[in-house]
């Protein structure tokens, strides 16, 4: 068997739960550190056998092995968000329709005037349907070329003060990018849980 | 020798996206230089660097023996918040600007050459000890007989058997055995130079190809394993038998006969 930092990798690679093996090397070229990203395994007995390993082919790396599962998710204690489940346009009709779904319910909306007012508005009226008080009404949804593509910023307005919400969201279609910056644009208020019951 | 060229299709459309031929130029030019491996996962993960500037480049690959694997650019470890990020199969590059095509075709191919290497390393390998099987022993051992027999060049055959296994588990089990088997494997591994080759060709039967190694060279060896056998902690003891090329012969079956006959007679056994 060849000694080789690529036959050396997949040997880490092969023990259990390892995610991803990084290797350092000194200037002369010789591995320097390995070190293991693993989940759901035991770390000391992880880094015995991979010290074991590396004494093979490199006696004097050292083995650091840290476990992905002890990390806490980023979004862990976080109110549960709303997801866009669908948005359609029916062009004989020119009708567009909207799914959301929050903690397991689904709201569904639908409104005219196009893709990108249509979907804003079948969004906010999703958005009722799943029980928030939307205390807000659309003022703009506009489609802006950029370098990198046309995403639709869409202008919410509240009746009871001028403070606009703005969302800015991109995607393939118009009407996914409006509904995706209706979202955006009520990011903080949904976050907050305004809802009626 | 003649290389491989990546044809464009007429249209420059591929599955409705435009074509890039550079890639699978560079990726086909990658293929004839090296086998394909790991090694060539880092390798198109540089190119795509290159070509998009990018600062970073992560290739998550779902692999039923391994799982879940990451390659990341520059054989760099992710942290484990970085994990997170990279839980499904993709191609993830900061920035984000490599098209889909190219995400899908690095992909492919780096699945490929993952599969690739685990099968080649596999088909070589003893899965209980992790050393040489028997197939990739009788290669290597044909191998060093032709080159002793053209050149000259001298390499000793060294058969070991393990003293009374069968008792080990008749007594302890075959779980307990297996150990034993393992920690052997291990010890000969550490005990091997770079270039020779240790095997596990039976049972609890070894075998090593000291490579550039007169007969009597063999003694460095053999204390060397008996170091690293009681450095793991194997309580077995073992008993060999060595035969030299090109001195005793240049024959690989004539080889392991007289390496085999000298362990036999060894352990007072008529073979």
């Amino acid at each position: 068997m060849s000694p080789t930092e690529e036959d050396f990798e997949l040997e880490l690679r092969s023990l259990p739960g390892v995610l991803n093996v990084g290797i350092s090397h000194r200037e002369s070229g010789d591995v320097d550190g390995v070190k293991l990203v693993i989940h759901g395994q035991d770390c000391a007995a992880i880094k015995t056998i991979a010290s074991q390993i590396a004494s093979l082919y490199y006696p004097d790396a050292t083995v650091s092995v840290e476990d992905a599962s002890q990390v806490v998710p980023a979004n862990a204690g976080a109110s549960p968000r709303v997801a866009l489940v669908r948005a359609d346009f029916n062009a004989e009709d020119g009708v567009c329709e909207v799914q959301l779904a929050y903690e397991g319910r689904t709201g569904l909306g639908r409104a005219g005037s196009g893709q990108l007012f249509g979907g804003a508005e079948a969004t906010l009226t999703a958005l009722r349907d799943l029980g928030f008080d939307v205390p807000y009404y659309l003022l703009a949804a506009v489609s802006v070329a950029t370098v990198r593509g046309w995403p639709v910023i869409v202008t919410l307005r509240s009746p009871s003060s001028d403070r606009d919400m703005l969302g800015i969201a991109q995607s393939e279609r118009d009407l996914v990018s409006a509904s995706m910056a209706t979202l955006d644009a009520l990011n903080r208020f949904l976050s907050n849980g305004q809802k009626n019951d | 020798m003649s290389s491989l060229h990546a044809v464009p299709p007429e249209d420059d459309e591929y599955y409705g996206q435009h074509y890039e031929p550079w890639l699978f130029q560079t990726m086909l030019d990658e293929l004839s230089a090296s086998e394909l491996g790991i090694g060539f996962i880092y390798s198109v993960l540089d190119l795509l660097a290159q070509r998009y500037e990018l600062s970073d480049a992560v290739v998550v690959l779902v692999h039923e023996s391994f799982g879940t694997q990451s390659f990341r650019l520059g054989r760099r470890s992710l942290t484990p918040e970085m994990t997170e990020n990279f839980a499904s199969a993709g191609v993830y590059c900061e920035p984000d600007v490599v098209p889909d095509v190219e995400r899908d075709a690095v992909r492919t191919a780096c699945q490929l050459a993952l599969s690739l290497h685990l099968a080649r390393f596999s088909a070589a390998q003893d899965p209980l000890t992790k050393i040489a099987n028997r197939r990739a022993f009788d290669t290597a051992l044909q191998a060093s007989a032709v080159r002793s027999a053209r050149y000259g060049w001298a390499f000793t055959l060294v058969l070991c058997d393990l003293n009374d296994f069968k008792a080990v588990n008749d007594v302890s089990g075959h779980a307990f055995g297996d150990d034993i088997l393992r920690q052997f494997g291990f010890a000969l591994r550490l005990s091997v130079r770079q270039g020779d080759t240790a095997a596990r060709i039976g049972g609890d039967e070894f075998a090593v190809i000291l490579s550039n190694a007169e007969g009597n060279e063999s003694s460095g060896f053999i204390e060397r394993l008996r170091a690293h056998l009681e450095k793991v902690g194997v309580e077995i003891d073992f008993t060999f038998g060595i035969a030299a090329s090109p001195s005793d012969s240049t024959d690989p079956a004539e080889l392991f006969r007289i390496a085999d006959g000298r362990l036999y007679e060894k352990k007072g056994i008529k073979h």
